[in-house]
């Protein structure tokens, strides 16, 4: 029962840069632009946390707002590349991941900050509700990004459907002609989408360095960029049902230090692919249900030219 | 129709907002009918040279003088043939790994999982030398097929589900990377472990399961054998009724589905003919370079094999030209680490730089910008 | 919207709306437009027509802001205008659609009208639209379920969108591109009744087309174009069908019926082919037909009514799920591959050239070889010879007239259409094929390129083979038919004999017997 509960009351901080990402993703891909970067932009966050708390002094508050106008910046250069130079969305994505890469792990060893702990964001006690049983610790005594992000993953839901903002992303994103033909810029929005959707993104990799981890290491990220874009597909691009995708990757993530902890029987190396399996397994899922109807935006990984001759 | 007699304002302006619009001269962009080959060449070459200046400037902000740059990139490497051997024994795996990509991608198959592959390449041939199968003289031989057999074998399940599934062959290859990753750390700091030493790697290999020197300092066989493949490459994709077919694939899968191309047969085996190449680069690595399986041998080799298919455009005559300038660039990178103290990532991020511009030309060749008034 | 219009400008009935002088358009180095001057009255319906490729469309995107043009001026309600992007056009009050409609697939019909209309906040937006639709559908007549997502409407709603999407953002310059291509006479002349009504109250519309008796009954004045250049406008009493043409073709090529001399023996046999696609619909519902040696038979009928499904199950694409095909002297050849039935003698022209027929980026050679290729022609499976292919395909540039070639090694998404389509023509017929199945072979071609694919059809089958032309094009029908069937719902309602006469052909097409 201890066990059910201590894991219960460990997803969540598991479940938050799953969520960010596939939401910050989504939005980039709900405008159109296929965005296999993610990997990288959650490197650039996670490394901006972590540099603006160790050489900046910063809050972990401060650094998380540090961590989303960093990755917003690198992503300038993707936009600039796949928008305005309509380079392969592909190659591009691909591109940033290994920039990324090379960029942080570079970084973090010239300016020393590798492998060096600090202390990270506090929990919120919220008053009176967390001392209710169960639910108490488990929802109501968090940090305060785990609301943060349920409040934006709500509120992203809400605004995709009703406000004219979400309306016409949605739209450049199923048929940038039509868009267009509406008055739409196209790529202004396409522009916003893949800088919000990093900025989003860079906070889920500033979460995991600034809350979780407390520390920096090369390619921290362990491949969660990659979960979350097969997450956004699982999700059929829907705000709310990334957010349980997200519980349901956190959970998986939480149990494997406790069932190592147990002495289970299965070697620590099998239980780390458990994610990444999962993550294989729920692809071949999404792909058995949809069945022909794909779900995602119509115009998915395609640039938008208007004298383009057809 | 009276709906339209709300917002008269909005259509009184209207004149006015059409005239001041466009009165700018600004740039149209326009879809070029297409480039003569020499010129994209130059645009390519070009989009080269920009990448290396800008990575120069980099270097020089990360503290290398710029005045050294020309002597650790250059004179170094070719002055001195301890150098140039160090720059054959990268090219080899670099070779390999280039035409392992450029196989897939003539086949529109993303194979990002090209170091997955390779782990399990070495994991066959380590299978191998470890339970001294077979005699000792054809020991090399069925190292180097084991691991081609066990790269296609990891493909298998990614191919298929891409096949069969439409299940995107990106995130699949990519993810049993991690998987493969993860089981070649329970193997060496399992089973695998060599006893006789702390560090998670097999044991050292016997002599007949090493790949020969060829009497160039450290220089093995696997120079040979990266030509030998990169000509075997150039006779299946591009002589060829394989390759002819491919490039239908590559072109238009649908009309070549409706020509009677068996589109998926031939799309499966460019994805194992693939992966066998990465599974063979795993083992040279590990049979020639570090003479037993090490738990990070692979790292980087993915995306240069990437990077070198993608400026070699699929070609696996110029896979090798491009695996030789990476190759430069790793034994420079040695130098910098070594005199400089610059980190090894300083490789990734130049290679980082350079797809990002070759894929910029891109935009030149396909496009015209053209100033309208 | 015709008070909005009204309350921009004076508009007096017959006062120009538009009027462009001079308008140029190049892409690269194809002259699309050439000086090309254009007026619009008040209250007029005015057709334009011309060929595929006249440059028709391409004039009216340059009104509706989708095309900026090299050099002209336009003026709209006598002010001079610069119109540089869709918006500039909107609120100018032109309003376009599009033969390939501007909508959104996944929303839903109001949402559509929003995006294009937005009225204050979104809720207000919301309300605001409904009733403007509401009023603007009884206004035409139209009725459509604003709540219904777009993909799922017919293509006659559809269309009825688009029209109240543009009505609603106060268009009084109505341009609709080739609007009844996808309707039925019925539906036509009901359209055309609305933008009768539309016109009267002092919009006007222009109709782009190439269907003469469509601009003679319902225009009130006909504008003629041909290669990018404006030829001439007249009122339709000044002009009659042969006139215009003339005028649209240029020099007269006109094509004769020449029926078979020798039909033989039936050489394909199908009976009861059914076919359900991946998404549930029924295409085929037991068609049935036979086609004889030496013999045109033509399948004619609105697309969509299963043609692309019948010809994907004929050439090996697609297994039917029940019904059997015949090749004679080979027996039972249903569900097998297309390799092996373009071995067996299946020759194909596909409908759509550039994505079915050709791989763009390879060159001539490749692309007129690869049949060849695949029956184990040009060396074999560890070498396939470049040379012998170029020289074949250099000879079948010279045979089949195939236009614009500098080399066998240039690629051939460079080939213009009809010469695209005459070097598909050489790949399908440079086996002898015994069977040919055509697939709206002249679409898109210009008249010349149109006798000429109609000329090379007619010798295959005066060699004996059996020829079956799936077009949509009546006149195409008529012209070549030995026999005609015609298509409807997935199945082959009706069949008669070549000769038979148009409005017999057209009833059954439509189903009303």
């Amino acid at each position: 029962m201890d066990f059910l509960f201590n894991w219960l009351a460990n997803i969540p901080p598991f479940a938050v840069p799953y969520a960010l990402a596939a939401l910050g993703l989504m939005i980039c891909e709900k405008s159109g632009v296929l965005n296999l970067g993610a990997e990288g932009f959650l490197l650039v966050g996670a490394l901006a946390g972590v540099g603006a708390i160790l050489s900046a002094g910063a809050s972990p508050a401060a650094a998380l707002g540090i961590a989303m106008l960093a990755t917003a910046a690198l992503s300038l250069l993707f936009a600039v590349m796949v928008i305005a130079l309509r380079v392969n969305q592909v190659i591009s994505g691909l591109a940033i991941v290994f920039l990324a890469q090379g960029l942080t792990s570079l970084l973090g060893r010239t300016q020393g900050w590798t492998s060096r702990s600090f202390s990270g964001m506090p929990r919120i006690e919220i008053p009176w509700l967390s001392d209710l049983p169960w639910v108490g610790r488990i929802l109501f005594s968090q940090d305060p990004v785990f609301y943060l992000t349920l409040v934006l993953i709500v509120f992203a839901a809400w605004a995709l459907r009703n406000t004219h903002v979400g309306m016409r992303l949605r739209s450049v994103g199923e048929n940038p002609e039509a868009a267009d033909a509406a008055g739409i810029p196209v790529a202004l929005y396409r522009f916003g989408a893949v800088v919000l959707g990093a900025a989003l993104m860079g906070l889920a990799g500033g979460y995991l360095t600034v809350v979780i981890s407390n520390i920096w290491v090369d390619n921290i990220t362990g491949g969660r960029g990659w979960i979350v874009i097969a997450l956004v597909i699982f999700a059929r691009w829907q705000p709310l049902a990334a957010l349980a995708g997200a519980v349901l990757f956190g959970g998986i993530e939480a149990v494997i230090p406790r069932l190592a902890a147990t002495g289970f029987w299965v070697p620590q190396h099998f239980l780390l692919m458990l994610p990444y399996l999962l993550t294989l397994g729920v692809m071949v899922w999404s792909s058995l249900a949809r069945r022909g109807r794909g779900g995602g935006p119509a115009a998915l990984g395609d640039p938008f030219l208007r004298e383009e001759r057809r | 129709m009276t709906e339209a007699q709300d917002l008269p304002g909005r259509a009184a302006a209207a004149p006015a907002t059409g005239r001041r619009r466009g009165r700018w001269p600004h740039l149209a962009l326009e879809v070029r009918q297409h480039m003569p080959g020499p010129q994209q060449a130059l645009m390519l070459g070009a989009s080269l040279v920009a990448g290396i200046a800008i990575s120069t400037l980099v270097l020089v902000a990360a503290g290398v003088p710029a005045g050294n740059l020309l002597d650790e990139f250059v004179i170094s490497i070719f002055t001195r043939p301890r150098n140039l051997a160090n720059v054959l024994v990268y090219t080899a795996p670099l070779v390999i790994v280039g035409l392992a990509a450029a196989v897939a991608f003539r086949a529109r198959f993303w194979n990002i999982g090209i170091e997955g592959q390779m782990i399990f390449g070495a994991i066959g041939a380590t299978l191998i030398a470890n339970h001294d199968i077979g005699p000792e003289g054809a020991r090399l031989y069925l190292m180097a097929a084991t691991a081609a057999f066990a790269g296609m074998v990891w493909m298998l399940v990614p191919a298929l589900l891409k096949l069969r599934l439409e299940v995107n062959e990106i995130i699949s290859t990519l993810l049993l990377n991690y998987v493969a990753f993860n089981f070649l750390l329970f193997l060496l700091y399992g089973p695998w472990k060599d006893p006789q030493s702390a560090f998670p790697h097999s044991k050292m290999y016997d002599a007949a399961e090493r790949l020969t020197r060829i009497g160039f300092f450290n220089v093995d066989t696997s120079i040979y054998l990266a030509f030998a493949l990169a000509v075997g490459c150039f006779l299946l994709l591009v002589v060829s009724r394989f390759g002819f077919l491919l490039n239908f694939v590559h072109a238009n899968p649908k009309m070549a589905r409706a020509m009677g191309v068996r589109v998926a047969v031939l799309v499966l085996s460019a994805a194992l003919v693939s992966a066998a190449l990465a599974g063979v680069a795993g083992f040279v690595i590990s049979a020639g370079i570090d003479n037993r399986m090490t738990q990070s041998f692979f790292v980087g080799y993915g995306f240069s094999g990437i990077l070198i298919g993608f400026l070699a455009r699929n070609n696996p005559v110029l896979v090798v030209f491009f695996a030789a300038l990476i190759a430069v660039l790793m034994v420079a990178g040695q130098g910098l680490q070594v005199f400089y103290q610059i980190p090894s990532s300083m490789v990734l991020l130049i290679q980082a730089i350079i797809v990002i511009c070759a894929a910029a030309s891109e935009f030149l060749i396909r496009y015209r910008l053209r100033l309208v008034r | 919207m015709s008070q909005a219009a009204r309350s921009r400008a004076p508009a007096e009935a017959g006062a120009p709306a538009l009027r462009m002088k001079g308008i140029t358009k190049t892409f690269g180095d194809f002259v699309a437009l050439d000086e090309v001057d254009f007026d619009l009255r008040n209250g007029e319906i005015h057709a334009l027509l011309g060929e595929n490729g006249a440059g028709k469309s391409t004039l009216m995107n340059v009104v509706a802001g989708l095309y900026a043009p090299d050099h002209g001026d336009i003026e709209v309600q006598g002010t001079p205008v610069r119109i540089s992007g869709p918006q500039d056009a909107r609120l100018l009050g032109i309003g376009m659609v599009h033969q390939h409609y501007k909508l959104v697939g996944g929303f839903t019909a109001l949402e559509n009208i929003m995006l294009f209309n937005p009225r204050g906040s979104f809720r207000q937006s919301r309300t605001a639209v409904r009733t403007a639709a509401a009023d603007a559908a009884d206004k035409l007549g139209f009725r459509v379920d604003l709540d219904a997502r777009m993909d799922r409407l017919s293509v006659p709603e559809q269309q009825r969108v688009e029209i109240m999407k543009i009505l609603i953002a106060g268009a009084s310059i109505i341009i609709l591109d080739e609007p009844t291509a996808v309707l039925t006479d019925a539906e036509a002349q009901k359209f055309f009744a609305a933008m009768r009504g539309l016109a009267e109250i002092g919009n006007s519309v222009v109709l782009v087309t190439h269907r003469l008796s469509e601009a003679l009954s319902y225009a009130d004045r006909i504008t003629v174009m041909r290669g990018g250049r404006r030829i001439r406008t007249a009122h339709p009493e000044e002009v009659d069908a042969d006139t215009l043409t003339e005028l649209i073709v240029g020099t007269r090529i006109v094509e004769k019926p020449a029926p078979s001399e020798h039909v033989g023996a039936p050489v394909l046999t199908v009976s009861g082919l059914e076919l359900t696609d991946a998404g549930g619909v029924v295409r085929l519902r037991g068609v049935t037909l036979d086609l004889h040696a030496g013999e045109i038979y033509c399948l004619a009928g609105i697309g969509g009514n299963g043609q692309t499904e019948l010809v994907e199950a004929l050439t090996g694409l697609v297994p039917p799920d029940a019904g059997r095909i015949d090749l004679a002297g080979h027996g039972k050849v249903t569900g097998l591959p297309p390799d092996r039935l373009r071995r067996l003698g299946l020759a194909c022209i596909p409908s759509d050239r550039q994505g079915q027929a050709l791989a763009g980026d390879l060159t001539v050679a490749e692309n007129f070889a690869i049949g060849g290729v695949l029956a184990g022609r040009f060396g074999g499976a560890l070498a396939v010879r470049r040379k012998p292919m170029a020289e074949a395909a250099a000879a079948a540039v010279r045979d089949f007239e195939v236009m614009g070639v500098r080399s066998a090694r240039q690629k051939a998404g460079l080939l213009s259409g009809g010469n695209a389509q005459k070097l598909v023509i050489a790949r399908e017929f440079s086996g002898a094929p015994s069977v040919i199945v055509a697939h709206s072979p002249s679409r898109g071609l210009d008249v010349r390129a149109a006798a000429a694919v109609h000329g090379h059809l007619r010798a295959a089958r005066d060699r004996k083979a059996a020829v079956l032309l799936i077009s949509e094009d009546l006149d195409e029908v008529l012209l070549l038919a030995d026999r005609i069937g015609v298509m409807r719902s997935g199945r082959i309602v009706a069949e008669f004999p070549g000769g038979t006469d148009r409005r017999t052909i057209g009833r059954a097409m439509v189903g009303h017997d």
